[in-house]
């Protein structure tokens, strides 16, 4: 086990609001009061569609660097969505474990945001895209895109600073997501193994932040192992892999779709990939392993996201309201939470 | 440099750098090398993103161009001139200079100022709304130019070109003129000065009046109504003033306020003169 960060700083204490469904503006089209919050990522080919119809849904997420403007047509829809679902902010570019620093002009965007709708939850991933590039400059650039982490006590550190500045900007908890990598750091000779769950524990325990748990981004993870020859079978490494997380740590799940890239004819085996992709149905495997994060982690809001080949708003609902059996199933029929124990929140993540 | 700094650096220089093999060999020292089919990944989400960002912010560039060119472009922009925020919306103004000095584009140098304009439009997209000020106006008629400025409407912008910039952009966006006008008007050279203004949620775009250029580029400066008047001698303002009220360029009137010395101090209150 790494150190802990050595600079966390204690000054969330009584500043940090719990996660959950019960946080920011009551919906008044939501699907509330059946025991889990489910809701979908609203995408541009469903911006008006979604005003017309105003399905039953317990909230929408958006990027929220989709809405970083200060005026014009996106942000007059987002407000519009605003006024009938609770919103929850996703971002995709805070690059929370830059060595290069978070972007002042980022969170001051992102701030003003939340100013603006109020969102019911923020989150980010457990990633970096800033970073020096030796062709451009003084200027950090950025990779728009979501680049793993090492999970090494200084990547730790680094993050859990970044956490805390966020949480101190925005003056509420955040929530913390899990990513599927392509790349595997290799970590230094003197450094302590660390499994991501405990990168992911240690981040929650540090800060006070949240976690949300991509099921998707786990077995995609999971499928790519494989091919590598590590991991075992995938189901049983992602259902392991959630109970090394705490339940009361967990604030939200994604459920997503996912490809597979298979090898040129004639290529290495290892030219396979599976890329979490957000562009089709949740498969059955994922499904399971979200039966078993909602046995472990109770009914946490649950997202259906869908970002590439956006098919009909129809779809997406569909696969909300299976979202929404399922966890209902699995919440009527929870056994108590079994391997490690739900831990006792720290102190910082009591409300005064 | 730390560690975690170095490996973030080796893994962005994998990604940008172009052709890449140096810095994949660097990068090496950070990752386990069979997973270099994942590298591919990222660098084909960049470029896969790189143009739809683009694309989003230049329509007509892209038409223009022609998909596999500007698929091409993208990704050497891409890897010239990275984003440096989070907001991919954000990324694009440097694509003016990129065109202007890129030798396989130097027989159309209208792209040059097309890719400008586009830019123009993008961001007028996301200016900070603003609202029409109906009463401002009476200001007018109880003091001198000197005490006053115009306010604008959001994103407002404007670009002199020595091409048929707003012909083009126009046939291509809202067909009118028809893209043979347009063609016609570029192989006979014919120079357009662009406005470009928001009204609601949406961009306009039209050509400006004889003058209007150097009349709004005065009211952008912040300069009093009787200043910019000064500058705009060409432009015949009392017809501009009921136009520019109807169409929504104009949005109201305000007295600029004092210094400590009684003096109009033209740099104090909003920005919205932008």
């Amino acid at each position: 086990m790494p150190p802990p960060p050595n600079t966390v700083k204690p000054v969330l204490r009584g500043l940090v609001a719990p996660v959950g469904p019960t946080q920011g503006a009551e919906p008044t089209n939501g699907a509330t009061g059946r025991g889990l919050a489910v809701g979908i990522g609203w995408r541009q080919p469903h911006y008006a569609q979604l005003l017309q119809e105003q399905p039953p849904l317990d909230f929408l997420e958006v990027h929220s660097e989709n809405f970083f403007a200060d005026g014009g047509a996106a942000l007059a829809v987002l407000l519009q969505g605003r006024a009938h679902y609770p919103l929850s902010l996703h971002g995709v570019g805070l690059s929370l474990g830059s060595a290069a620093g978070l972007d002042d002009w980022h969170l001051n965007q992102l701030a003003q945001l939340v100013q603006r709708v109020e969102p019911v939850r923020v989150s980010d991933h457990a990633s970096f895209a800033r970073a020096a590039w030796p062709r451009g400059g003084a200027d950090p650039i950025h990779a728009a895109d979501l680049l793993p982490m090492p999970f090494s006590a200084a990547a730790l550190q680094t993050m859990s600073d970044h956490v805390n500045q966020v949480q101190n900007r925005l003056q509420r908890q955040i929530l913390v997501e899990n990513l599927s990598a392509y790349l595997r750091w290799t970590p230094a000779a003197d450094e302590p193994f660390m499994a991501e769950p405990d990168f992911l524990s240690q981040l929650a325990l540090h800060t006070g932040c949240a976690l949300l748990v991509d099921v998707n981004n786990l077995y995609v993870n999971a499928l790519n192992a494989r091919i590598h020859g590590q991991g075992g079978d995938p189901v049983q490494h992602c259902c392991a892999w959630l109970d090394a997380i705490a339940p009361g740590d967990v604030g939200e799940i994604h459920l997503a779709g996912h490809c597979h890239v298979l090898p040129e004819p004639g290529g290495a085996p290892l030219d396979e990939i599976v890329i979490d992709d957000h562009g089709s149905r949740v498969c059955a495997a994922v499904w399971h392993i979200y039966r078993h994060a909602i046995n472990r982690f109770g009914a946490a809001p649950t997202l259906i996201e869908w970002d590439t080949d956006i098919p009909a708003l129809q779809v997406l609902l569909d696969e909300a309201a299976l979202a929404r059996e399922v966890g209902a199933q699995q919440l009527t029929s929870r056994a108590p939470a079994t391997g490690r124990a739900a831990k006792q929140l720290p102190a910082h993540k009591v409300l005064a | 440099m730390n560690r975690l700094a170095a490996q973030q650096q080796a893994l962005l220089a994998s990604l940008f750098d172009w052709p890449p093999d140096v810095a994949i060999n660097n990068l090496a020292a950070y990752a386990d090398s069979t997973w270099a089919r994942g590298l591919k990944v990222y660098q084909a989400n960049g470029h896969a993103l790189a143009q739809r960002a683009l694309q989003a912010a230049y329509p007509v560039l892209a038409q223009l161009l022609g998909s596999e060119s500007f698929a091409a472009l993208a990704q050497d922009f891409w890897h010239q001139q990275p984003p440096q925020r989070g907001d991919i919306g954000q990324w694009g103004e440097a694509l003016r200079a990129f065109v202007r000095s890129s030798a396989q584009l130097a027989e159309e140098p209208y792209l040059t100022d097309v890719t400008a304009l586009e830019w123009a439009l993008h961001r007028c997209a996301s200016a900070a709304n603003a609202t029409q000020d109906a009463a401002s106006f009476a200001l007018l008629g109880q003091h001198g130019t000197d005490a006053l400025q115009l306010r604008l409407a959001p994103g407002c912008a404007v670009l002199t070109s020595d091409w048929p910039v707003v012909s083009i952009v126009n046939a291509h966006l809202q067909h009118r003129p028809t893209l043979a006008e347009a063609g016609q008007l570029l192989r006979e050279g014919v120079g357009e000065c662009a406005l470009v203004w928001r009204v609601g949620l949406r961009a306009q775009l039209r050509q400006a009046w004889p003058g209007e250029a150097c009349w709004l580029g005065a009211l952008a400066q912040g300069h009093s109504l009787g200043a910019a008047l000064a500058a705009a001698a060409q432009l015949d303002v009392d017809a501009w003033l009921p136009m520019a009220v109807q169409t929504g360029l104009l949005l109201g009137v305000r007295l600029i306020p004092l210094d400590q010395a009684g003096a109009p101090n033209v740099n104090a209150g909003d920005s919205a003169l932008v």
